[in-house]
């Protein structure tokens, strides 16, 4: 089996073992190269009431190499409106570039920061090239020349 | 017992949890068959050994990772990393940094120098380079015979053929034109008749019946050495077949397997020069079905391999591409040295290496008459005596009266013997060309097998890779999972359990 869906099944029994934090939910994780979570920010912040969807994508390389993140946008979630969230869903963390990132990291811990993202956010607004951006950035988040505004 | 005198190690934890892959292993269940673990940073993060090369290895591919590769993601703390490098390998390495370093500075010099230049002073620069390559290669006996240094005396050809030296030199470097780079530098002199110059005016005036002797114009058909025109047309066939064994033994040495498709795309390449389309075409299928039909296992390998060593970032089947340090450490290296300026001054830089390793050569051949006779070494004509040309030659036999076949013929037989023979400048004079030639294909020989060696080294310091493990010093170790856990106010007052 290779290393990325071992060390899944270790994060998957982690979390139906241990449960995930508070405001994290695992949707799906039916198998080892997609999965969804749903994180909320609890508490008095912007998004208070709010509930966004993120969508995993593994490589066979993974934890080697990062996982690719982005927001779902469908119907039924939105992006959140936040300077470092494009509108399509795409995300501007360092901890997903392959500089930021690290195998010590995880699905949860992502999860945790994106979070803390959220809730630290000061004001509603979409990254200053959103429109420029979302035109021209390919479907794959980990494809696209990440910039860290 | 531990103690500060004695801080623990990787072997007293009683769970090891890699912080890559996230397996465990308790200390009264080990593996099978054993794994390694290494401790290898200030914090508390332990991992198999395998899982830290290869990530270590991963980061290291990147550029923009590679400066942190050997650093702890938490602590920050360097890994230490032990292993095989001999002195050459890391004489290589540092002769590689050099190169990159003057390469970058090439860049920069010939960025300012070409911004600063017009169009006319490009052409000028090139035409001048060209003259100064040509010189070095056929020598200055034959380069005053037929050029000079003066432009006013340069046959029309030489103002397209000179400034297009540089450029094909440049060009030949790139996988697109992988000939020998030299004959497009040659083809035009071959033919090249001696230049007018005064001092051969001056003797034709005061020495008349010298010039008119109308003798044959070409040498003899089988010559030692071939004739110019037919070196250039041999020496990509000999380049060719060099590549084919030299892949074949590069393969050998570094124990992996020649790839199936790029030597199927560069047969089909070089038939799309002359060939036409649809034989092209047809060959292509031909030779993809039979390399494809009767192995299905093998071919499958083998095409991982062909993705391993054409695209880095080819998402299938990465697993086996890392695995492999014959590609990582191909990879390494060429992420090391992909530099603009060394790859141009590199190529300009050819004619004075061949002019080098020609005139080491001649000074070897001193000591071997058989090295002498291959060379073809001859003390070479004096400017003084005659040189014919085609014109006077022409002239004795075309006395106005020849019929449209006698001009055939005569054509025919000119390009046979221009072919064959060369012209008479080339033959009598001393070959500097060709022990050039033969000098260049050895200085590349060299130049090959140091590379494969510095190929080969870099594999093998991949393959002994160890990381050091530390002990837990400096770590509170009642934090630690330990087999045997402090005995608590004995050594430690601080903090009881």
């Amino acid at each position: 089996m290779a290393v990325s869906s071992r060390r899944l099944q270790k994060e998957l029994r982690e979390i139906k073992e241990n449960g995930t934090p508070v405001g994290i939910t695992l949707l799906q994780a039916d198998d080892f190269a997609t999965w969804f979570l749903s994180i909320e920010v609890l508490g008095e912040t912007l998004y208070a009431g709010e509930v966004f969807a993120l969508k995993f994508r593994f490589d066979p390389q993974y934890p080697i190499s990062a996982p690719a993140v982005q927001f779902v946008v469908d119907d039924y979630y939105k992006a959140p409106v936040h300077p470092h969230v494009y509108s399509n869903g795409h995300i501007c963390a360092s901890i997903l570039g392959s500089e930021g990132w690290s195998p010590v990291l995880g699905v949860i811990s992502i999860c945790i920061t994106l979070q803390s993202m959220l809730a630290s956010c000061k004001e509603r607004k979409p990254p200053p090239d959103n429109d420029g951006y979302v035109q021209r950035a390919p479907e794959n988040p980990k494809k696209a020349s990440a910039t860290y505004p | 017992m531990t103690d500060t005198q004695n801080p623990p190690t990787i072997n007293d934890l009683r769970v090891k949890l890699c912080y890559i892959c996230r397996e465990e292993e308790f200390h009264d269940k080990p593996a099978e068959p054993t794994v390694q673990w290494v401790h290898p940073c200030n914090c508390t993060l332990v991992a198999h050994e395998s899982c830290l090369l290869s990530w270590i290895q991963s980061a290291q591919q990147d550029s923009k990772r590679a400066p942190n590769a050997l650093k702890c993601p938490q602590c920050g703390a360097q890994y230490e990393l032990e292993s095989e490098k001999p002195l050459t390998l890391r004489i290589l390495n540092s002769f590689n940094s050099v190169l990159q370093h003057s390469g970058k500075l090439v860049t920069v010099v010939g960025t300012v120098g070409l911004a600063g230049a017009c169009c006319f002073g490009v052409y000028v620069a090139c035409t001048s380079y060209g003259a100064y390559a040509l010189q070095e290669f056929i020598g200055k006996e034959l380069y005053d015979i037929l050029l000079t240094d003066d432009p006013s005396n340069w046959p029309y050809h030489a103002y397209i053929n000179l400034p297009l030296i540089p450029i094909s030199l440049i060009f030949s470097r790139t996988s697109f034109f992988q000939s020998f780079p030299l004959p497009p530098l040659f083809i035009a002199w071959a033919t090249s008749q001696p230049v007018t110059t005064t001092e051969t005016l001056m003797r034709a005036t005061w020495n008349p019946q010298h010039n008119v002797s109308h003798s044959f114009p070409f040498a003899p058909i089988m010559n030692w050495p071939p004739s110019p025109l037919m070196a250039s047309i041999l020496f990509p066939m000999v380049n060719r077949l060099y590549r084919k064994y030299f892949t074949q033994f590069r393969h050998w040495v570094m124990g992996t397997q020649p790839a199936p498709r790029p030597p199927v795309r560069r047969i089909v390449w070089d038939f799309n020069e002359d060939g036409p389309g649809q034989i092209r075409v047809g060959i292509n299928a031909a030779v993809e079905e039979a390399n494809g039909r009767p192995r299905r296992g093998g071919q499958q390998r083998e095409g991982n391999r062909a993705g391993a060593e054409e695209n880095n970032h080819g998402e299938q089947d990465q697993d086996e591409q890392n695995a492999d340090p014959a590609a990582v450490a191909e990879r390494t290296i060429r992420v090391t040295s992909g530099s603009l300026g060394c790859f141009i001054g590199g190529a300009l830089l050819i004619p004075s290496i061949s002019n080098f390793m020609g005139s080491l050569l001649l000074r070897l051949s001193k000591y071997s008459s058989l090295l002498r006779w291959f060379l073809a070494i001859r003390p070479g004509k004096t400017s003084s005596s005659p040189v014919d040309s085609f014109a006077a030659w022409f002239s004795k036999y075309d006395n106005g009266n020849a019929t449209p076949m006698r001009q055939f013929i005569l054509g025919l037989r000119t390009a046979t013997y221009t072919f064959f023979g060369g012209t008479k400048v080339f033959a009598e004079s001393d070959p500097v060309w060709w022990r050039n030639y033969i000098g260049l294909g050895i200085f590349v020989l060299g130049r090959d097998c140091l590379n494969l060696l510095h190929l080969y080294l870099t594999k093998r310091e991949i393959e002994t890779r160890r990381i050091k493990s530390r002990s837990f010093a400096g770590i509170d170790i009642h934090e630690l999972d330990l087999i045997n856990p402090p005995r608590p106010a004995k050594t430690d007052t601080n903090t009881p359990a």
